[in-house]
């Protein structure tokens, strides 16, 4: 009864259009907006930024790169980890080489630099297909984060091999470095994914979306409409790795303040976020986000009901995690394979009938 | 039905001479036809005679190894499916090569992709140019949609949908690129009989109102019979016959490979 | 050249190591259609479980084998039951994902039944160089990697006959093309899963023995799935002769690039170099060396 749509007629397609066609929806959205933007600065503090709401929202951002490649224009890409390090060092080298530049500045052009190298890595994607696409993912996170490792010019031939963020401001404000307030990286992370999780959203509603998920569904029908394969896969990279690689930046610089290529970026990455994709739902903006939710949340969740609560060794509860962490994943694609947002989905139009059964 | 006089115009396609073999397997042999402007030309024969391949031939699906084809006076031998397609060719298949996981307006409006201008920054933006190509484009097709009668099932994902319906979805689609020449397989394959009458009328419709070309691969002999302007028959990849229903149908060696005759 | 034949000879060994993995792979491929990414972790919980059982049961090494070949069955049951009933005919990227499931719950299960400490695996095979080639031709070779070749070749031969000759061979193939036709004949898909992933996990087990052998075993154990990749791009996803031939190319091209290429560059060149041979092999032949080529129709 809540949910009905009795009443609202659309009477432009420009209506029909709309991201959030429903009211509700538009009042929901608004409602979680204000909340996040006006209510959590208020109330957080280094741990949580830190722990929840930095790595979900940045996650968030490489899910969406990664949804674009994998869920929408069905690339399997094994290789997010690589991208995201490609954004980190960009936006290292960025920082130190021109102090002055804005932080925003040095995050896209981050990103930018990332599509390129994506696209780069995109291309025997015409020739090769499934799985063993997988393979040409796979040599980009090898060899990139290999490359990171052994040649000092990336990390500036300081002695460690790691980079660290140089603090700098957006407004006056800093958000990056050790002395950074949590509120100010959050309030500054949520909306720089936010708007760019718009801009995503308006690309895979459009022309570029529905190219790419025509690519994915029957490639071959797709060239005998008129699209033009390469182009639209290498627009996916593109747009992808552009996606990850500032997420990669924003962790790196925003977020955890330092990094050393193998260690931070190395193929677990990829496979976290793929998880991410999956569990969240393949296609969608939204599963994106719910993805990185669960991902980043059911670890904390589960260590802390099993040493606090349950009183386990942490090195015990850390392997305990691991196989629930396994189990939740077989569980939730035996479940609904197409993911949080199928649920979400259903949930939906179970509500719309509410209370009525049918 | 008697149809209605219509002029038909100068040929718009022209294929000379194509043979199409897959390693061993000649699927074409040395096949010569003309498609006129305006005309329904029905491609018959039985199954295997290579009607489908001379279909893909003709998109650019495949490449023939000998022969010629003329579309709109410009001869050529390859060319690639996307190129076939900006030049105003559209088709559907025998097997629905609809985009599963999209809605019905969504795998419709994929056929307008090729009239769409705006790069993809003004598409991530959203508001402005994009929106309105957007609109433009939906007020289009949904002329398409209350064509074709299928505005109830606009938002449904078309892999949810009967087989009909679907079939009806994949023509949308074709129309929605506003072909010169449209290429049908099968259009009608494992419909009922309202269903092809259905069918019948929107192809004759299309015909008729918009003066698109159709050329149609068909097994029922009574829509081949009512609708077409001129058939040719194929049988192992060779040209039987090529002329009107009435003299292909009394044609002797079509009635020996095909037809069959009837038995009282 | 002495060094050149033993870097190829060490690239080989290497090679039939990477194969033993592959095969495995290759076998429930073959036979389920999945691309199983818990085969690394299969092999190290196998190895695990035997040295366990040596270790803290104190069974003698034959023992200890057919204990975990027990084990083994029973864990491809307890998959076939919880997962892969559940998922039949669903997408090949669930599928994946859903090993990807498995190999996490494999790794921590491991951790705790037997400990996440490096163990050494001593179950008798014979250690140190070979005297006699080192005598009579000057050539350094682990005796150890020369009867890892020979386990692997006699286990190629076997499997080959499995799959071509026998009656289980062939609906192992028809359920790889197709689950729900092959459902549709009466082939019972359980127990054909059972029966590829157990023989999966003696393969595994083997692999595992011949790894933790030289190397002991330790974690790093589960990370050769991700290098068995390009040997099945190689080799194809469904020849087991084509996953020890891949096998052999990796390793030795690895080694070799190592060496040679390595020098000039640093070093390390062995984490990508395996990948990169592969996406160039992919370029020119799409499908690999021995797969099929597929034909899309329209």
């Amino acid at each position: 009864m809540l949910y009905r749509e009795a009443g609202q007629f659309k009477t432009s397609y420009q209506a029909d259009q709309a991201i959030f066609p429903i009211l509700q929806d538009r009042w929901f959205v608004v409602t979680f907006l204000l909340a996040a933007l006006a209510v959590v600065p208020l109330l957080i503090n280094d741990y949580f930024a830190n722990a929840v709401f930095l790595p979900f929202l940045i996650y968030a951002l490489a899910a969406i790169g990664l949804n674009i490649l994998t869920g929408y224009c069905g690339q399997l890409s094994l290789g997010t980890g690589a991208f995201m390090a490609v954004g980190a060092y960009a936006s290292y080298k960025m920082m130190t080489a021109f102090p002055d530049l804005s932080i925003i500045v040095v995050f896209v052009l981050s990103g930018v630099i990332t599509a390129a190298v994506g696209m780069l890595f995109g291309l025997p994607s015409l020739r090769i297909k499934g799985f063993y696409l997988a393979v040409a993912t796979l040599a980009a996170q090898f060899f990139i984060i290999w490359l990171f490792y052994k040649v000092p010019w990336f990390f500036n031939y300081n002695a460690t091999g790691q980079i660290s963020a140089p603090p700098r401001e957006v407004f006056g404000i800093l958000v990056t470095g050790p002395r950074a307030e949590p509120a100010a990286t959050y309030i500054f992370t949520l909306v720089f994914v936010a708007v760019f999780a718009y801009f995503a959203k308006n690309l895979v509603r459009g022309r570029a979306g529905r190219s790419w998920m025509a690519i994915r569904d029957m490639d071959i029908a797709a060239e005998l409409i008129g699209i033009r394969p390469l182009t639209t896969k290498l627009l996916a990279f593109g747009i992808s790795s552009f996606y990850v690689g500032m997420a990669g930046a924003l962790m790196f610089a925003v977020w955890l303040g330092a990094a050393e290529s193998g260690e931070t970026f190395g193929i677990d990455q990829s496979f976290l976020v793929l998880f991410m994709i999956i569990i969240g739902g393949l296609g969608s903006i939204l599963g994106s986000f719910l993805g990185a939710a669960f991902m980043v949340l059911m670890p904390i969740l589960l260590k802390q009901s099993m040493v606090d609560g349950l009183g386990l060794a942490a090195v015990t509860a850390k392997h305990i995690e691991i196989i629930l962490m396994g189990c939740l994943i077989i569980f939730f694609l035996i479940v609904e394979p197409h993911g949080f947002a199928r649920l979400w989905q259903i949930a939906k139009e179970k509500l719309r009938l509410w209370p009525f059964p049918h | 039905m008697s149809q209605v006089q219509k002029t038909i115009g100068d040929t718009l396609l022209k294929v000379e001479g194509i043979s199409l073999s897959f390693g061993g397997v000649k699927a074409l042999a040395d096949i010569s036809f003309e498609i006129k402007q305006h005309e329904i030309l029905a491609i018959i024969g039985p199954n295997g005679a290579g009607k489908s391949s001379m279909l893909n031939v003709i998109n650019g699906f495949y490449h023939p190894q000998e022969g010629t084809i003329s579309y709109r006076g410009e001869a050529r031998r390859r060319m690639r499916p996307h190129v076939a397609a900006k030049q105003g060719i559209a088709r559907t298949f025998q097997n629905i090569a609809l985009f599963k996981g999209m809605s019905t307006l969504d795998n419709i409006m994929t056929g307008r992709l090729l009239k769409m201008r705006r790069n993809f920054l003004w598409q991530a933006l959203y508001w402005g140019p994009a929106q309105r190509e957007e609109t433009e484009h939906r007020t289009f097709i949904e002329k398409i949609i209350d064509f074709l009668e299928i505005q109830a099932i606009r938002k449904t994902p078309v892999g949810r949908l009967p087989y009909g319906l679907q079939k009806r979805v994949e023509l949308g689609r074709a129309l929605a690129m506003e072909p010169e020449l449209l290429l049908l397989d099968e259009p009608m394959a494992g419909m009922n009989v309202e269903e092809k009458e259905d069918m019948c009328r929107f192809i004759l419709d299309v015909n008729d109102e918009f003066g698109t070309t159709i050329a149609l691969i068909e097994h029922d002999m009574g829509v081949v019979m009512d609708i077409s302007d001129r058939v040719i028959v194929l049988d192992y990849g060779r040209k039987l016959a090529d002329g009107a229903p009435d003299e292909v149908r009394a044609d002797q060696h079509v009635i020996d490979a095909y037809l069959g005759v009837s038995h009282d | 050249m002495m060094f050149f034949l033993e870097i190829v000879i060490s690239g080989l060994t290497t090679g039939v190591m990477y194969s033993l993995v592959a095969i495995g792979f290759v076998l429930i491929f073959k036979a389920s259609g999945v691309f199983n990414f818990a085969q690394g972790v299969l092999a190290l919980f196998a190895a695990l479980t035997l040295v366990g059982l040596m270790e803290k049961f104190g069974l003698p090494a034959w023992l200890a084998i057919i204990g975990t070949i027990a084990v083994m069955i029973a864990l491809a049951w307890a998959i076939e039951y919880f997962v892969l009933r559940h998922l039949v005919n669903q997408e090949h990227i669930i599928l994946f994902m859903s090993t990807l499931g498995l190999a996490y719950v494999l790794e921590g299960a491991g951790d705790i039944l037997w400990g996440s400490d490096v163990k050494v695996l001593d179950i008798g095979l014979p250690q140190g160089a070979s005297d006699w080639l080192l005598d009579s031709y000057g050539l350094y070779v682990e005796k150890l990697e020369i009867v890892a070749a020979v386990v692997a070749t006699a286990l190629v031969v076997v499997l080959a006959v499995f799959f071509q000759r026998t009656r289980i061979g062939r609906a192992l193939r028809a359920v790889a093309d197709d689950h729900q036709a092959a459902l549709s004949i009466g082939i019972s898909l359980r127990t054909i899963w059972i029966i590829v992933w157990s023989v999966s996990g003696i393969v595994a087990l083997v692999a595992g023995i011949m790894w933790g052998s030289k190397s002991g075993v330790q974690f790093s154990l589960s990370l050769i799935a991700l290098k068995a990749l390009p040997v099945l791009i190689l080799g194809g996803f469904t020849s087991i002769p084509g996953a020890i031939i891949g096998g052999l190319i990796i390793g030795v091209g690895e080694k070799l690039a190592e060496v040679y290429l390595g020098s000039m560059v640093g070093g390390a060149i062995e984490n990508w170099f395996a990948y990169m041979l592969a996406l160039a092999f992919l370029m020119f032949r799409p499908q690999g060396l021995f797969g099929e080529k597929i034909i899309e129709r329209v």
